[in-house]
């Protein structure tokens, strides 16, 4: 089963994408408040993929991605941003951090899995991927 | 998507939505209070910069809630309150007024 970490500091976000996530692809969610509390939920969890909010106080989406690539035991997980911000010179702002994608507020609860399944090219409701065969 | 998992998202979404609402209406309630003051012409800088928190996180989710005009007008509030002119301020009131709109008869 796919596990993903939300991390919004806005309930209703973490709320609706849970409980959207969960009802129409059966992952488990995993949540968090705030960065902090996302990456140390990142590091103990190890989620294979993380949402996260562009704008939170304190440490913002993007400083909080930035610390997660400098830590080797998460930089791996895949990362989208969530953001109500739809101007292009965003859009090309938060691609040029490295993120695996970028998704906009309000999303669609009933789509939502299905955009991040095809951003990161995984099939809705499968199980993970099988691991790659030793090399002989 | 089958048909049983769309209801059933939205009746939890539905859910949420209720129980959101006292909330959502001291949201409202802060935002009437700054646009009260930009018509005042005298915003206080904590005011604005909670109004501008408040519309940010609206327009990132009445739409979730199928209230995509509330995003957008709560989208309009933001820009306004995160860079404010005489002529937005001046048109507070009326956004203010017209997100109210947009979301009943909830609100």
């Amino acid at each position: 089963m796919r596990r993903i970490l939300i991390i919004d500091d806005e309930d209703d976000i973490r709320e609706v994408a849970a409980l959207s996530l969960e009802a129409t692809a059966g992952w488990q969610i995993l949540t968090a408040n705030s960065g902090a509390a996302g990456i140390e939920i990142a590091t103990t969890e190890q989620p294979d993929a993380i949402l996260m909010d562009v704008m939170m106080p304190e440490v913002d989406g993007p400083t909080t991605f930035r610390i997660m690539q400098e830590n080797p035991t998460i930089a791996h997980i895949p990362v989208l941003l969530l953001t109500a911000k739809v101007q292009g010179v965003d859009q090309r702002r938060f691609a040029g951090l490295g993120v695996n994608g970028i998704l906009f507020k309000p999303f669609d609860p009933l789509t939502l899995a299905q955009q991040i399944s095809d951003i990161l090219g995984w099939k809705v409701g499968s199980p993970d991927p099988l691991p790659p065969l030793p090399s002989s | 998507m089958n048909k049983k998992t769309e209801a059933k998202v939205d009746d939890l979404i539905a859910g949420l939505w209720k129980k959101g609402l006292p909330s959502l209406r001291e949201r409202l309630d802060l935002l009437d209070r700054a646009a009260a003051e930009a018509s005042a012409g005298a915003i206080a800088e904590a005011t604005r910069a909670e109004a501008h928190s408040i519309a940010h996180k609206l327009a990132g989710n009445l739409g979730m809630f199928g209230y995509p005009q509330g995003s957008e007008v709560a989208s309009k509030i933001e820009h306004i309150c995160k860079a404010p002119t005489p002529e937005g301020l001046a048109s507070l009131a009326a956004l203010a007024k017209q997100l109210r709109k947009s979301l009943a008869p909830d609100i």
